[in-house]
């Protein structure tokens, strides 16, 4: 621990604080706070918590041996993905330990929504996961309807479907960037986000809205579809496979891509599962386990498609189940165009719903996996309690596991192909 | 009066100021080409405002580093750390001194000029480090460090790679190897596996993509320039370019004939007109290979750290002895 002069230089916060605590605590007669573990590094570190460590895991981490240092990354640093924090134990480029720190974009959304009414909930939710605002919005309408116990008109589940499988689309894309991104290619996220932009003024034509979309509503969807958002829906359709592939041309076979991605961070089915991973993260560990079609929701048992999966379960395999997701998302959107229903898109549902006490249980398979909403009423209008998994907290519990051994450089780029949403991890 | 050494003198001096002059135009319309040719390439605009077609944006940017505040870490040793930028850029500078940009028009023709081109470029890895360890940084120092295993180890498949080139030649001036090409031919043709390890190599020896493992923005933020502002951070980023400009231009000169054209040079063209007729040849060719730079930036991601060690010890290293001892046997059975 640095000495410091109060006479010469501005005293640290945290020192002060920590005076503070020990005058307290000797007025109080509490014995003084004690650092746990002879090898703890002290506070001049960075990326150490200001107090002792409290669990074994902490203190594993956050003692050093000879030629170890820890290295913080980020909250703020170029590609941790928004706010993402992760003290990376070091020795020289190798990777001992990580540790990811969460919670620098807390909102307490599970709260507000708490103290909302069911309709409102639906528009706090949307800045969750804002990669996959619509599916934030999927998970509760259902749960919601499952309480109030109605079901949304036939159309209005079509339309969902439609505007879900296309907001995939766009994150699987993106993932595509980011990945090349964190490993220094600058130029497929701009090409991922040509396609991202088409689908963005797509929704926003027919929701109203362009990132936040704000379109489900309990027992339907907003508006019906126009005829911008259909016009709009041709013309992508047309460009879309044009678009993956120009993207895909720049990563797939890039020989510096695929050393960097082949073997790297992989985890085997066994493991996916034994730590909650779902999604496309599962299925290209080779599990063909898809929410879609083990417990199907809305009208995904009146479509036709297969789970795909990979084998291999590394980065590489992580991308190309996306890209092999991207392809089967606009099957999905050919088919839900050709059955579309007509007919109303709402049900009848008064302003303010109240439904009887109970419970209900919602999943949806989200771009990152098994997204699901509990929520509990007490006959009044607003949820006693809403919970929400979301599947990029679960998928980030395997980084700690895949990075020791590996070097710096990796952390980010097996981060990215899990890719976290950290609007969603901190909820 | 020795009048002799005092032209001598005087035209050195006139020859580094220009060359110290020309440093600055040359960092500002690469870094100009980055901007529009990455963008181009991207599918986007670019920088559209500062001039006519934003072309004066660089400029721009160089100012904006010059009136911004210039601060100094608590924790850095200050003395270093205001040091390192000067090592890093008289490095790049001082390399330029051997560029033939045509003939006549070499501010300092030596006899050894390929030998001190090395050595001198080889400096900017002292700044580098230097940069990284004053800092006070842990990003900074794991730059540093990557930048001294990099450099170092890419100094010897580019150095070897180009002593087939002057065995064939049998010449350390650059002026004389290119006289040779315009009697033979360019070297590109006698040296084709020298061509491929230097031109790697020189990727990595200017930190260019994909070998960029010293600023890598998305691990290391930017290496060791992480806690520099101002115009010390705009020497490091002004000597990256100018040593970008630099090694097309020695690439260009060892391999494509420098200043020659790719025909016969006009026997009538001599004296001034020769010269300008030389450095248009020198400046299209070298401007070439700084645009295949600018769009292997804009197309590849970057190595890993160990891959990149390992192309330089296990590929590069064994390609250029073998290219070298290929060479060498051919000169003297062949009699070149």
């Amino acid at each position: 621990m640095t000495k410091i002069d109060p006479e010469t230089r501005i005293p640290d916060p945290i020192e002060l604080d920590r005076l503070e605590e020990a005058r307290l605590r000797a007025a109080a007669g509490l014995v003084p706070a004690r650092a746990i573990g002879g090898e703890y590094a002290g506070f001049d570190q960075v990326g150490i918590p200001d107090r002792p460590p409290q669990t074994d895991r902490e203190r594993e981490v956050y003692s050093l041996e000879e030629g170890e240092m820890l290295v913080n990354m980020g909250p703020q640093h170029p590609s941790t993905h928004g706010v993402m924090r992760l003290v990376v134990k070091v020795r020289g480029e190798i990777v001992v330990d990580v540790d990811p720190v969460l919670g620098y974009l807390h909102r307490g959304i599970e709260k507000l929504c708490e103290n909302a009414t069911y309709t409102t909930v639906l528009t706090y939710v949307d800045p969750m996961d804002y990669l996959a605002t619509m599916h934030n919005e999927h998970a509760p309408a259902i749960a919601f309807e499952k309480l109030y116990g109605i079901e949304p008109p036939k159309r209005a589940e079509y339309i969902r479907a439609l505007v879900v499988e296309l907001n995939r689309i766009f994150s699987h894309g993106l993932m595509m960037g980011f990945l090349a991104l964190d490993m220094g290619g600058i130029t497929p996220i701009l090409y991922a986000f040509i396609n991202r932009d088409e689908i963005v003024d797509l929704l926003s034509s027919i929701s109203g809205q362009r990132m936040l979309f704000n379109f489900f509503r309990v027992g339907g969807v907003n508006f019906d579809t126009n005829d911008e958002f259909l016009s709009r829906l041709g013309t992508w359709r047309g460009n879309v496979l044009k678009n993956i592939e120009m993207n895909e041309r720049m990563i797939t076979d890039n020989e510096i891509f695929r050393a960097r991605t082949m073997n790297m961070g992989t985890l085997t089915g066994r493991d996916a599962i034994a730590l909650g991973v779902t999604g496309p993260n599962l299925r290209a560990s080779g599990v063909p386990f898809d929410v879609r079609k083990a417990h199907p929701y809305s009208i995904y048992n009146e479509l036709d498609f297969d789970v795909i999966t990979h084998e291999s379960g590394d980065s590489y395999a992580r991308y190309l189940q996306r890209i092999a997701e991207i392809k089967q998302s606009i099957h999905l959107i050919d088919q839900i165009i050709d059955k579309m229903p007509h007919g109303p898109v709402q049900a009848q549902v008064p302003g303010i719903i109240r439904p009887r006490p109970g419970r209900a249980y919602a999943a949806i398979e989200s771009p990152r996996g098994l997204y699901s909403v509990y929520s509990i009423s007490d006959g009044g209008p607003t949820p006693y309690r809403f919970r929400m998994r979301d599947p990029s907290f679960i998928s980030l519990q395997a980084i700690p596991k895949l990075m020791p051994g590996r070097l710096v450089a990796d952390t980010m780029a097996v981060m990215a192909s899990f890719d976290p949403v950290m609007g969603g991890v901190d909820k | 009066m020795d009048w002799e050494l005092l032209l001598g003198v005087g035209r050195f001096l006139l020859a580094t100021t220009l060359l110290l002059v020309l440093t600055i135009p040359t960092a500002f319309i690469i870094i100009q080409m980055e901007l529009k040719v990455i963008a181009s390439m991207n599918l986007r605009l670019g920088p559209n405002r500062v001039g006519p077609g934003g072309m004066f944006q660089s400029t721009i940017h160089g100012f904006k580093v010059l009136a911004k505040e210039d601060t100094i870490p608590d924790q850095a040793d200050p003395s270093t750390f205001t040091l390192a930028p000067w090592m890093v850029y008289m490095a790049a500078a001082m390399s330029m001194l051997v560029i033939p940009f045509a003939p006549g028009a070499i501010a300092a023709d030596f006899n050894i000029g390929i030998v001190y081109f090395f050595a001198v470029l080889g400096l900017s890895v002292v700044g580098l480090l230097v940069a990284g360890w004053a800092s006070y940084n842990k990003y900074s120092l794991l730059g540093g460090l990557r930048s001294a295993a990099q450099m170092v180890s890419y100094e010897i498949p580019l150095t070897l790679s180009i002593v087939g080139a002057v065995v064939l030649a049998g010449t350390l001036s650059f002026s004389e190897i290119i006289e040779w090409q315009r009697q033979h031919g360019w070297l590109l043709i006698w040296q084709p596996i020298g061509l491929g390890i230097f031109y790697i190599s020189s990727l990595a020896e200017v930190n260019r993509t994909p070998f960029d493992m010293v600023e890598a923005d998305s691990e290391l933020v930017a290496g060791p320039f992480t806690e520099y502002s101002g115009m010390r951070f705009g020497f490091f980023f002004f000597a990256e370019y100018v040593a970008l400009f630099i090694m097309s231009g020695i690439l260009v000169s060892l391999f494509f004939g420098g200043w020659l054209a790719p025909w016969p040079f006009p026997a009538q063209l001599g004296g001034f007109a020769g010269t300008l007729y030389g450095i248009f040849w020198f400046f299209l060719k070298t401007y070439i290979f700084v645009f295949i730079a600018v769009w292997l930036r804009a197309t590849l991601p970057r190595v890993r750290v160990d891959q990149l060690m390992g192309m330089a010890w296990k590929v590069l290293l064994p390609l250029a002895l073998v290219n070298l001892f290929v060479t060498a046997i051919a000169v003297v059975v062949f009699d070149l």
